[in-house]
């Protein structure tokens, strides 16, 4: 028997784990922006992110609600450059660049939210599998099987239309389909280190199961998931803003996907504006995310890989 | 200052020279901390059908020095900075037509004249009347005329240097397609009153340039026997070929995969593939590091042999002293990046002058040593970047002097064949602290 | 064989999944509108109405209506399309057959397009082809579709007029019969090149657009893949035994970096179906997907159903087969290398 000292050890093994993270953060932000395209990718979210933090000062919101587009009967579908609208405005007078300044914002609340259900959702049930194994974990994991069964587009439209047409309902649909990569990842995850010393280490000296988890598993699978949740950040908006093009959110709004759809209508005469700019920022919100995740995946985890 | 190759003594100088010679062989490698001086100035001779050893522990360079004779050094992030490799190949004698006489030494092969003075001696063949080439130099075509061909290799893992998802057929088959085009189309009896229907195709095919598309075609019943005679004499050749590396049972072996085949075997398959068009150098780049070590043996045995039999030169590469005194005639040693001695295997292992030659002999564990005592060689080996204008050995050496530190020791000549690199044995002029050496006794 | 017991093990999951994936779209049904929508009718008696509720067992708990929803799924009582006005089952075929015809032409050209462009990429690492590659790639995985779409629409039928958009001219398309309900099919059986013509020609927009992300993905996979095995011994052993650069390449490089490449393929196929909803919308095609985006919007829970469930088997069975090629072509990994 391993003759323990009373009281608990000076130093633990997560703690100095913790402490040689910090000192790898600042190498790893060197390594970032070592890439090129990675730091294009920040360049843009940067870029993104100020437009949505900073929607009121660039364009005066809309009053009473600014997430509704403004209209300006006096300038009906006017070209960019026209005097007041320096991108034109809709069919029905709504200011191209309200569209995508306060479209920035909107897209910030849906990723945000969105993805913050899905990792806390996905981590959770991808921890309990990992952790219990045997029966739950089958059964977990033939529930996130069905899921990915079903292809991501179709499987939220599918759940959007039954739930009705709303910004609301677009965030739950994306919720319930893009929890289930991070449950397979987390499980992964804790299965490796679970196989791994120290854990059995902190055992011996006895700390709880939480304890362990929270110490020691938990911050050390954290990784993929960090990359998979900065490359859902930009695919969370490229699918909500199909779906909002596709017609399930609410008209009116200023979202970039619902402004492309709007703008269609006035594509056979010739105004490209109002759809061509909403969907380059959709590309710019989609590219930035994804660039820098990928950078941040080969910092972090050259190896692994994670799905789109 | 250049070693004359093979000291057998059945030839005569002037018909033996060199089948390679390389000459101040530098090659470096870019890399984000700086330029690796991985080979700075090597020089030695492979004589010819003669096997030359060449030593060195892990990264000294001598992976590097062979593969520079095929090219097949990656250019970035490699550079070919200096030297040249001067390569005699032979062609098949004209007295026997390759079947093996007094005139070639039974070989089958003799040296090609130079094609400036026809055999007279000339600056571009160096004086020997033999047709030469500098490696570093050539056209890639004529490089690939080499490969496979003139100079063959083999690699330290058959397991990876064989295509998994090739059949050993296909892949022994393409040294026949390369380089025996005509052979084959006369083994099978084509064009043998002039044209042939399908000719182009079938040409095409046996010089391994059909598209998909062509080969599907060939399959259809009016050029299908025809290719069917094609592949039996590429077949027949794939199975002498790997019989003479006594493989049981060629005939199944070529319908299988390489991961289907021992370690053994597949290395097998590689030298029948090496020897299969009888090349006139042989290198051998560890072959037997990856195998087991009964299987090693037989390997060097068989390697032994067919050298024996057809009379081909061998530059063998290892880490390996035990295995290097079993297989050849002399052996150079490399450090850093440099050649320090080089001399016949009886005499190296008897006398040698290097203290990094002394040092390694002591480092292998035999029978004769004390037990418990394992003599390893202090130190490391030394940073290649940029390296100064120093003795590469400072700093492990037993004997070294200010001088070692201040200038690069030229190889030079001991007692006949044998050759060193060192300040000891050839000290500077005017240096004043010429060491007092004490030859490590044992 | 471990390949055969890899296929069975495969087999033997996949009805447990396609099970799973109908109790969730039996769930959809029960949680938007009515139970009994999927088969109504406008112009139903109430007669008809109870009818229906009682064969579906609408006042039994849900299991009981769960097996009865599934068993007239099976036996093809996939319900009523309002947006169609006609039974799913009628109208379902006609329809697949114009999605099929965008998406195997998008897939062709992205699987020869994105080889192609990976291979050239892969073998000029770091170099210029390679950097271009790589741009193309990597905004393929973030393009929008819709934004795409519509951009390519501005250019090249509003500005530049060089393509129609929707499938056909309705004159040349009833000028020929429809055997397969394949246009570009029926066209050359019907030696009608002039509505061959017109087929293609209006199968070159959507297919671009549609090909354009699934091209960006293969080519990425096929660049890494082939970056990968050029890395590997056989390639300079290979090099060693005199083949001409193009020769290693082809035969040796490019068939083994094509295997890893296949799964991306697979991949690719699911991408490809998701973007034909939203390719069909934009080009005005009368497939699969534009009748799926117009049930959402309308409510029509029958197609919807049969939609996701048609998506989700044959997504399914295209990646267990995709698997099952993968294995058997990557010998070293089944065989445990």
């Amino acid at each position: 028997m391993v003759d323990v000292p009373a009281g608990p050890l000076p130093t633990r093994v997560a703690d100095s784990a913790l402490r040689v993270r910090a000192r790898r953060g600042g190498e790893l932000l060197l390594a970032l922006l070592k890439n090129p395209t990675t730091v294009a990718g920040l360049v843009f979210i940067v870029l993104l992110l100020g437009m949505a933090v900073f929607a009121p000062l660039i364009t005066e919101p809309n009053t009473p609600d600014a997430y509704q587009m403004p209209r300006d009967w006096g300038a009906l579908a006017v070209p960019p450059g026209s005097p007041g609208h320096p991108l034109g405005t809709t069919n029905v007078g709504g200011d191209v660049l309200y569209g995508l300044v306060w479209g920035a914002r909107t897209s910030l609340r849906l990723s945000v939210i969105v993805v913050s259900l899905t990792v806390f959702i996905g981590v959770t049930v991808g921890s309990i599998a990992g952790f219990k194994g045997g029966k739950v974990d089958e059964i977990l994991m033939r529930i996130v099987d069905v899921f990915l069964s079903i292809p991501e587009l179709i499987f939220a439209l599918a759940i959007a239309a039954v739930l009705g047409p709303s910004f609301r309902n677009i965030i739950l649909a994306l919720a319930v389909v893009f929890w289930v990569k991070y449950a397979r990842i987390m499980r992964a995850q804790i299965i490796h280190v679970k196989e791994n010393e120290y854990v059995d280490a902190a055992r011996v000296i006895g700390d709880s199961s939480w304890r362990i988890y929270f110490k020691d598993i938990l911050p050390n699978s954290i990784t993929p998931v960090v990359v998979q949740a900065t490359l859902d950040m930009g695919n969370i908006v490229l699918v909500g803003a199909t779906l909002s093009f596709i017609g399930l959110s609410e008209a009116g709004i200023a979202e970039w996907g619902v402004l492309v759809s709007e703008g269609q209508s006035g594509i056979s005469a010739g105004r490209w504006w109002a759809s061509t700019f909403p969907g380059m920022m959709v590309f710019l919100w989609a590219l930035g995310f994804n660039l820098f995740g990928d950078g941040l995946r080969d910092v972090l985890d050259p190896k692994t890989e994670t799905s789109r | 200052m250049s070693l004359v190759g093979g000291i057998e003594p059945k030839a005569a100088p002037q018909a033996r020279a060199a089948i390679a010679s390389v000459r101040d062989l530098r090659v470096h490698f870019r890399s984000k901390v700086g330029v690796v001086h991985a080979v700075d100035g090597v020089s030695f001779d492979i004589g010819d059908g003669e096997t030359l050893g060449l030593v060195g522990e892990t990264g000294c360079g001598k992976s590097v020095t062979a593969r520079s004779f095929l090219d097949l050094v990656p250019r970035p992030p490699g550079i070919k900075a200096g030297g040249a490799i001067m390569f005699r190949p032979h062609q098949a004698c004209a007295a026997c037509d390759g079947a093996g006489c007094a005139v070639c030494f039974d070989s089958g092969r003799a040296p090609e004249s130079c094609h400036s003075c026809g055999g007279d001696g000339c600056e571009r063949c160096g004086h020997t009347g033999q047709h030469t080439v500098d490696l570093m130099s050539i056209s890639g075509s004529e490089m690939q005329s080499i490969r496979g061909n003139r100079i063959a290799m083999i690699f330290q893992d058959p397991g990876k240097a064989l295509n998994p998802a090739m059949q050993i057929r296909d892949q022994v088959a393409e040294v026949f397609f390369q380089h025996r085009t005509a052979d084959l189309l006369d083994d099978a009896g084509l064009f043998a009153d002039g044209s042939e229907p399908g000719g182009s195709l079938l040409r095409r095919k046996a010089g391994l340039r059909t598209r998909r598309a062509e080969d599907v075609i060939l399959s259809l019943p009016p050029f299908r026997s025809r290719r069917g005679r094609l592949m039996k004499a590429v077949e027949t050749r794939i199975a002498d070929a790997l019989a003479e590396t006594q493989i049981p049972n060629p005939r199944k072996v070529m319908d299988r995969y390489p991961h289907e085949l021992s370690g053994g075997m597949r290395q097998r398959v590689m030298i029948a593939q090496a020897l299969a068009c009888d090349p006139d150098l042989l290198i051998a780049d560890e072959p037997t590091t990856a195998l087991d070590v009964t299987v090693q043996a037989r390997i060097l045995q068989l390697i032994r042999e067919l050298q024996q039999r057809h009379k081909t030169s061998v530059l063998y590469i290892s880490h390996d002293l035990s295995l290097v005194r079993e297989v050849c005639d002399r052996v150079a040693v490399m450090y850093a990046g440099r050649i320090v001695e080089a001399a016949p295997t009886t005499s190296i292992f008897s006398d040698p002058h290097h203290p990094y030659t002394q040092g390694l002999l002591a480092a292998v564990p035999a029978a004769s040593h004390e037990r418990g005592r394992l003599v390893a060689i202090a130190g490391n080996v030394p940073e290649l970047i940029d390296p100064p204008d120093a003795c590469r050995f400072t700093g492990r050496c037993p004997f070294e002097t200010s001088a070692c530190l201040a200038n690069e020791p030229q190889p030079a000549a001991v007692n006949g064949a044998h050759e060193v690199a060192c300040f000891i044995h050839h000290p500077l002029p005017g240096a004043d602290d010429a060491p007092s050496f004490d030859r490590r006794v044992r | 064989m471990q390949i055969r017991d890899y296929i069975l093990r495969r087999l033997m999951v996949l009805p447990v999944l396609i099970i799973g994936v109908s109790i969730i779209v039996f769930a959809l049904t029960r949680v938007g509108g009515s139970p009994i929508g999927v088969y109504l009718q406008t112009g139903m008696t109430q007669e008809e109405v109870t009818e229906l509720e009682e064969r579906f067992h609408l006042d039994d708990p849900l299991p009981v209506q769960y097996a009865y929803w599934a068993g007239g799924v099976l036996t093809g009582e996939l319900g009523w399309s309002g947006v169609a006005a006609a039974p799913v089952t009628d109208v379902f075929l006609p329809k697949l057959a114009a999605t099929m015809e965008l998406a195997v032409s998008a897939a062709l050209v992205a699987v020869v397009l994105g080889i192609a462009l990976g291979t050239f990429a892969g073998a000029r690492r770091n170099r210029l082809p390679d950097h271009i590659t790589r741009v193309f790639s990597i905004s393929g995985a973030a393009m929008p579709l819709f934004w795409f779409a519509i951009l390519l629409l501005i250019v090249f039928w509003v500005y530049l007029g060089w393509f129609p958009i929707g499938r056909s001219d309705p004159n040349i398309f009833a000028r020929i019969d429809h055997p397969t309900n394949l246009y570009t099919i029926d066209s050359l059986l019907a030696g009608d090149f002039g509505a061959f013509k017109d087929a293609i020609w209006h199968l070159i927009l959507p297919a671009a657009t549609l090909g354009y992300g699934a091209t960006a993905i293969i080519a990425r996979m096929m660049r890494s893949s082939l970056v990968e095995e050029l890395q590997e011994d056989y390639v300079d052993a290979a090099r060693a035994k005199g083949l001409p650069e193009r020769l290693v390449l082809r035969r040796h490089a490019r068939r083994n970096a094509l295997i890893p490449t296949v799964t991306v393929i697979g991949l690719s196929f699911g991408f490809l179906l998701q973007g034909s909803v939203v390719a069909e919308i934009i080009f005005r095609w009368p497939g699969l997907g534009r009748w799926m985006a117009d049930s959402v919007l309308r409510g029509d829970q029958a197609t919807i159903m049969a939609y996701v469930l048609f998506t989700s088997v044959l997504f399914l069975v295209v990646n267990l087969g995709v698997d099952v090629i993968y294995a058997y072509l990557d010998r070293r990994v089944v065989l445990g290398e």
